[in-house]
């Protein structure tokens, strides 16, 4: 009964090619699949639970939040998102998806606040009086009053990541994807975001959400389960409590530890 | 002797700074030997403008009561739809591969040969806009003629080379896609329609065998129908032939350039490139 899940991964692999340069560039984009990304991934998300992605630079948390996202295709296995296989139904994963990246930069710089948000809207098939509503709607829970006006290279980095979860919420997605949204926040400022996810996003809304993290308290603070990838293989897909019994440790830093350095005895 | 290994230091980080934009640079490579070819088609326009101003046979090739002026004018203004149409889909992906919306655009419920067509329609609009400034102003100070044109028979020209074009410039966007810089599609394609398209000079100058390179290349319908149609005062009838041609290639390309598109896009999906530059 894999449609009652909102997220769902079948031995979901990813392999890339080879990197390449010079004139081997342009073979690139032919070469044979040789590096592994993802390995045999397979999980579960219900409705409504937050599920936190870690593990080190490079065992594959962005590829797998970019292939529910359909911005990559799995190279074996099967994602399905509310029930819509990511690879054959873009299109529908697309209306349940809401996606927000750390990044800086990722709005017109030059148009307002507002402007952006039109745009995102009429892209994701609002009418203009749709997405005036739902943008008035968002301005008092994402506290965005004052800054609509604004172009939003006036706008605080704090800010900027506020109005990229106001685009993501727009179309009222299912599932909400985070990577890595508070990278580029300073300590308060990425405290008040995460405090603002935990009322707004997950509390009011209720909406599904999966993110990747490298900052250990936003996952205690924020996951119902936790998501350990190494390498490309998830060691393990649990609570916080039972990934520290799992692991024998008192913190998630610890659990995280152990966890990965016994996978690696294992595969050695 | 006091500032001379002020002077030292200076020049070194002169030298460190030239050594990091030539590292970067040729790290394209392709980029590098496209510099040199489009040199040769540069240079290869000016020859051909040169044989043309020289020969005596120079008024017998222009339409009936022109001059060389306007023959250039419309050359010059209507070639640049052809630039237009191909960098412009260039120009959006790499715009929002660099400004960082592109993985945002991507996961809206808008496709991206729409995102790409949707951003392509201002800068066609703008070019429109400079096209009809450069004619009004040859129109106004140098004589340019105006008053005979067919503009119905010009727009019908502009909207089926708009079409042909169009092909052409998806197909540049699918190198862009897949090979993210250094797009020789598009040099090739402006380069040798510039030696053969005619936009300075009628194909009539060039050697036989450019001449026959000519008539595989869109823009030599379009200017010459747009010459007919606004210095030659041609009817809309005598301009099917250059209307049909460029549909011809709209026919052709537009379907081609759509699935050779559709497999970059799947291909980079697939690559992890499609977000890259």
């Amino acid at each position: 009964m894999v449609e009652n899940f909102a997220l769902s991964l079948e031995n979901v692999e990813k392999y890339f090619p080879p990197t390449a340069s010079g004139w081997r560039a342009f073979v690139h984009p032919i070469l044979r699949l040789t590096v592994p990304a993802l390995r045999g991934v397979s999980f579960e998300v219900k409705q409504g639970e937050v599920l936190a992605l870690v593990g080190a630079n490079g065992a594959g948390k962005s590829t797998l939040l970019r292939i529910l996202t359909t911005l990559l295709i799995p190279t074996r296995g099967r994602a399905q998102v509310c029930g819509f296989d990511v690879a054959r139904e873009p299109a529908k994963v697309l209306l349940q998806i809401g996606y927000h990246t750390g990044a800086d930069s990722c709005f017109y710089s030059r148009l307002t606040a507002r402007e952006n948000l039109v745009l995102f809207a009429g892209l994701n098939n609002l009418s203009g009086a749709e997405a005036s509503r739902r943008i008035s709607e968002l301005t008092g829970p994402f506290g965005l009053g004052e800054l609509l006006n604004r172009q939003v290279r006036t706008l605080s980095t704090g800010n900027i990541h506020r109005l990229g979860l106001a685009r993501a919420m727009l179309h009222r997605p299912s599932v909400l994807i985070l990577d890595e949204p508070t990278r580029s926040l300073d300590p308060l400022a990425a405290a008040e975001f995460r405090r603002f996810l935990l009322q707004q996003i997950v509390g009011v809304h209720g909406t599904t959400m999966i993110f990747a993290s490298h900052t250990l308290a936003e996952v205690e603070q924020l996951s119902g389960r936790i998501a350990m990838l190494d390498n490309g293989r998830l060691l393990t897909c649990d609570t916080l409590a039972g990934l520290k019994a799992a692991a024998g440790a008192d913190t998630l830093e610890e659990s995280l530890e152990i966890l990965t350095r016994r996978a690696s005895r294992e595969t050695q | 002797m006091k500032n001379s290994p002020q002077f030292a230091l200076t020049l070194r980080k002169l030298a460190l700074l030239f050594r990091r934009d030539f590292a970067v640079a040729s790290s394209y490579r392709a980029a590098f030997l496209i510099e040199i070819f489009q040199a040769l088609f540069g240079c290869a326009s000016f020859y051909f403008l040169s044989r043309f101003v020289q020969s005596a046979a120079l008024e017998k090739s222009l339409p009936a009561g022109t001059n060389y002026f306007s023959f250039a004018l419309v050359g010059i203004a209507f070639f640049d739809y052809l630039s237009v149409a191909l960098v412009s889909f260039d120009t959006s992906l790499q715009e929002a591969r660099q400004n960082g919306t592109l993985e945002n655009l991507l996961v809206t419920q808008t496709s991206l040969p729409v995102i790409l067509a949707g951003s392509s329609l201002y800068p066609f609009v703008l070019m429109s806009l400079r096209t009809a400034i450069y004619i009004g102003w040859g129109a106004v100070l140098f004589g340019f003629p105006l008053r005979e044109a067919n503009w119905l028979g010009a727009f019908l020209v502009l909207g089926a080379s708009v079409l042909a074009f169009s092909g052409l410039g998806i197909l540049s966007a699918s190198y862009l896609l897949i090979f993210k810089r250094g797009n020789p599609v598009t040099w090739a394609i402006l380069g040798l329609s510039s030696v053969v398209g005619g936009m300075m000079y009628p194909i009539s100058v060039l050697p036989v065998w450019l001449q026959h390179i000519a008539r595989l290349v869109p823009v030599t319908y379009s200017l010459e129908g747009m010459r007919a149609a606004i210095l030659g005062h041609a009817s809309t009838r005598e301009l099917l032939p250059s209307i049909a041609g460029l549909l011809l290639f709209a026919v052709i390309l537009l379907p081609v350039s759509f699935a050779i598109f559709s497999w970059a896009v799947r291909r980079t999906k697939i690559t992890g490139t499609l977000t890259h530059f």
